[in-house]
């Protein structure tokens, strides 16, 4: 067992931690022995992460009939799933740019404004995912200011072979097949998924509930060759690739277009590492990653006016971290790395040429155990790049175990968001929409600057003089925890979260073209919090009767707003028109955001195969559009209806290997066209799963 | 001659539909004593149809209003003093500068129609210079209105007063309290057609002084 635990620790960052470890028992409290590799960038066992983490094993995915990410993290405490440009996360009320999502450690590219569609990741082989909420993950560079999801794929030799296959509403068919190799010194898995629906989905521009015909196929390859005892060499690909038939209306002025479109993204990552261990106290590993994602987007309209737009996004690092145990109560982590990314768009001047930026970063971590029960962590992470301002990323956090049934954490940290190419180099105008532009930053007054000199602007505004190089976004995040186990039964979290934005990147007008459209850029001008309470429970009645919930409340606001409506600057307009002072009693904050947000599930687990159990989320009214005339967002404005959806699952394991599970997803049918493009109607369906048991 | 004629025809059309479907309120005319109403649903240049290739159209004319009688002005009036505002979608003309023969301006007051208790002092009344910039200034956020470019919807901004010099001197604030039909901004969600048609009818309340002072 010694032995093995030494060669997990030394493949750990690499390839999910082999089962032998995690027992995936559904352990009801933080104390099992789960493995936590997101937290600290090394494995530690959950009961000694000393910050906010969430796991969602395996098991949970497959026994709630999760096929795709966003199935399983819309269930999840403090998340919020978003719509618009695909399906994004919004982490303890952060929009989705601000969460990176990696899979084995390595970060996936290729967001459309922003948004990283997690329809893209097939749940098939999954081990778990790891969420890390709040800046102290600021190991992970930029875009880990909310958090981080981290997706472990499944490497257990256990099973050689397994297919399952699924049907559901909307002609929805899953198909996945997982198959593993191990000799002695070489490790094999492939996994292979295809998708395809006739789909519900809601295209951008569109506020007609259309149906997107998807159909996406997924593989992964993972090696991993032993090359002496303390060497090995791993190797990983994925591959998605999905087309999306897309026939859409876009209505501007009472002009309707209809266009019959179609959609190809093609996402590749190639990973491979080397990892040599020293002794028992000193490891490394050099990593390399390659990704590219690529999309195309061809619409013909019904006139014959073609319109096609392009994003490639090209990234690929290099990267060492080595890991240091200095004594039983010290041990360190030193790495660096550097990333060359490009982008090539059509939104951008040319689709021909790529808009490059280049990264060095650096980054130490060290881990302190002065005492049994207290253990402290700081580390730092510096950024230096070619485009934008350089960022430092600290970040210090301390698990104290008062006794066996109560802990503390706290951790406080400072991340980043870095500009995104589309804020350095959109260059952009909206023909199908008066004619208004945005220009990226980085080229904003040259462009407008040439327009200018050829008689093309009628007016530029203050804002046009403030334009320069964006800073990097940041934020300052403190978390403060407590987990109480009463008994072996309860378990009960309850977390206080404040996150201080500052540098925020917004779209603001700078000028007006002659004709009277307007120019847009990017500014560092918000200032903004987001804070709440998280309580999570868990409950064991009987062996087969578990029972968990979670609670999240978060109150937000934009700074600026707040000084104005303080000032009695910001007014409102009751249902007549009548303008009043805004107080800040009906100021509601940031949109997109429910004050509360629950979720209950009941589960039923049979030590004979048997399982069920059934969801509820819940999420409260949240602000979608500014109407009564004033730039904030208060209690005058436009809501989405708060709601409750109901889900439920039940299956059977049969000890031959087969499983049949079948499933109601929605099933009060609540569906809201507006503003909840991602929630389908009540969907059923049915699946069966077959795999072969190596008995070794 | 044909097509002055047209329009006159036109114009007059219009004002007749126009009287037929404003109502006014509150209308008391003592001279002294300054006069509050609110005009409901004052047609301007309401959308007549849209053209499959060029999108909505309408008649591109001005509806002409005047404060201190707070009744409209045919069209056939627009070179007179008779006329203080002229509305033609989300632009409003004053009786001066490049608009008309009148002593009128305007500028845009930041705060509450309530606060308004005498015009400052120093208060500077811009008049109209088309095309380019106007008493009354157009754009979306710069005047008295947004548009949404998602939800294609006019709010007038709140806090905004309309401070208003007549065409025969006077003064005169106002709010503007909507931009459609019945008083009431539509839903993000309403229809595409009622966002079309039921758009540019002015509803606003006004406070007149027709002693020609700046106290209200």
């Amino acid at each position: 067992m010694g032995k093995h635990i030494l060669i997990l620790l030394f493949f750990g960052p690499l390839v999910a931690v082999g089962q032998k470890v995690i027992l995936v028992k559904d352990t009801l409290s933080a104390n099992g022995d789960s493995v936590v590799v997101t937290a600290t960038r090394s494995e530690r066992k959950l009961s000694n992460i000393t910050v906010p983490v969430t796991i969602i094993n395996a098991k949970t995915i497959q026994q709630n009939g999760a096929l795709r990410l966003t199935d399983i993290l819309k269930e999840q405490t403090g998340l919020t799933m978003t719509s618009g440009f695909g399906a994004g996360v919004q982490l303890q009320g952060l929009n989705p740019d601000y969460t990176i999502i990696l899979i084995n450690g390595e970060p996936l590219v290729g967001r459309t404004a922003g948004v990283l569609d997690l329809n893209r990741i097939a749940l098939g082989n999954i081990k778990k995912i790891e969420i890390v909420k709040g800046p102290s993950s600021s190991l992970y560079g930029s875009e880990a200011m909310a958090g981080v999801i981290n997706i472990i794929t499944d490497a257990s030799t256990t099973i050689p072979l397994q297919a399952s296959i699924r049907y559901g509403t909307y002609n929805t068919l899953d198909a996945n097949v997982n198959n593993t190799l191990a000799t002695k010194n070489l490790f094999y898995q492939g996994f292979y998924n295809y998708y395809n629906t006739d789909g519900y989905s809601i295209r951008p521009n569109s506020n007609n509930r259309v149906t997107t015909p998807i159909s996406r196929l997924s593989t992964s390859q993972q090696f991993k060759y032993k090359l002496t005892e303390n060497t090995n060499l791993v190797f990983n690909t994925r591959l998605t690739d999905e087309k999306i038939i897309s026939n859409i209306a876009v209505s501007n002025g009472g002009v309707t277009i209809y266009s019959n479109g179609k959609e190809h993204n093609t996402d590749i990552n190639l990973t491979g590492s080397l990892n040599h261990r020293f002794s028992n106290n000193l490891k490394t590993s050099f990593r390399s990653y390659l990704t590219n994602y690529v999309s195309n987007q061809d619409l013909l309209t019904l006139s014959g006016a073609p319109y096609s737009d392009l994003l490639n996004h090209l990234f690929q690092r290099i990267e060492n971290q080595t890991d240091w145990t200095v004594s039983k109560k010290l041990t360190g982590i030193f790495g660096a790395g550097a990333v060359w990314e490009g982008v090539k768009s059509s939104r951008y001047d040319s689709e021909k040429v790529r808009k490059n930026n280049t990264i060095q970063y650096g980054f130490t971590q060290w881990e302190w155990t002065p005492m049994d029960k207290l253990i402290v962590i700081g580390g730092v992470r510096f950024d230096q790049n070619a485009s934008y301002a350089s960022a430092w990323s600290p970040k210090l956090s301390m698990l104290y175990k008062l006794n066996p049934q109560h802990k503390i954490k706290l951790s406080i940290g400072q991340g980043f968001k870095a500009p995104d190419f589309r804020q350095l180099y959109l260059d952009f105008t909206n023909v199908a929409a008066g004619n208004y532009s945005v220009y990226g930053s980085a080229e904003a007054q040259k462009v407008i600057g040439q327009l200018n000199s050829l008689g093309q602007i009628g007016s530029l505004y203050s804002n046009y003089y403030l334009l320069k190089s964006l800073q990097p976004e940041s934020s300052t995040g403190i978390h403060l925890s407590w987990d109480w186990e009463p008994n072996p039964k309860t378990f009960i979290s309850v977390e206080a979260f404040r996150n201080d934005i500052k540098n925020l990147i917004e779209v603001q007008q700078v000028g007006a073209y002659t004709s009277g459209a307007q120019i847009f850029s990017y500014l560092n001008i918000g200032r903004a919090y987001t804070q709440g309470l998280e309580l999570e429970t868990k409950y064991q009645w009987s062996p087969e009767w578990s029972f968990s919930g979670g609670y999240q409340f978060i109150l937000t606001g934009d700074k600026d707003q707040i000084a104005q409506i303080k000032a009695g600057t910001v007014y409102t307009r009751d249902a007549n028109g009548i303008s009043s002072r805004l107080g800040l009693t009906d100021y509601i904050g940031l949109p997109n955001i429910s004050k509360h947000k629950a979720q209950f599930k009941i589960n039923y687990v049979t030590n004979n195969g048997y399982f069920a159990n059934c969801r509820i989320l819940y999420r409260s009214k949240w602000a979608v559009n500014n109407t009564n005339g004033n730039e904030v967002y208060d209690s005058g404005d436009s809501f989405a209806a708060g709601y409750l959806s109901l889900y439920s699952s039940a299956g059977k394991n049969f000890t031959n290997g087969l499983s049949l599970q079948m499933g109601c997803d929605n099933m009060t049918n609540y569906i809201d066209a507006n503003n909840l493009s991602n929630l389908p109607g009540r969907t059923f369906y049915f699946s069966i799963k077959y795999q072969i048991i190596n008995k070794k | 001659m044909k097509k002055l004629f047209t329009q006159t025809i036109l114009a007059s059309l219009v004002t007749f539909t126009l009287m037929a479907c404003s109502k006014t309120s509150d209308t008391t005319v003592v001279n002294n004593t300054p006069v509050t109403a609110t005009v409901k649903d004052l047609v301007a240049d309401t959308v007549l149809g849209v053209d499959p290739k060029t999108g909505p159209y309408s008649a591109g004319k001005y509806t002409f209003y005047s404060i201190e009688n707070n009744s409209i002005v045919p069209n056939t009036d627009s070179a007179t003093t008779k006329w203080d505002l002229a509305f033609m979608s989300t632009r409003i003309l004053t009786n001066g500068g490049t608009s008309g023969t009148g002593k009128g301006g305007a500028f845009i007051y930041k705060g509450l129609f309530e606060d308004i208790k005498t015009i400052a002092a120093d208060s500077v009344f811009k008049t109209d210079n088309a095309p380019s910039a106007y008493a009354i200034t157009t754009g979306s956020g710069k005047g008295w209105y947004n548009y949404d470019q998602l939800t294609s919807l006019i709010t007038p901004i709140a806090g905004r007063v309309l401070v208003i010099k007549t065409a025969s001197g006077k003064y005169a604030k106002l709010e503007i309290l909507s931009y459609y039909k019945g008083g009431v901004t539509l839903s993000p969600t309403a229809s595409d057609a009622d966002k079309l048609t039921k758009q540019r009818y002015y509803t606003f309340r006004f406070t007149y002084q027709p002693n020609g002072t700046t106290t209200f």
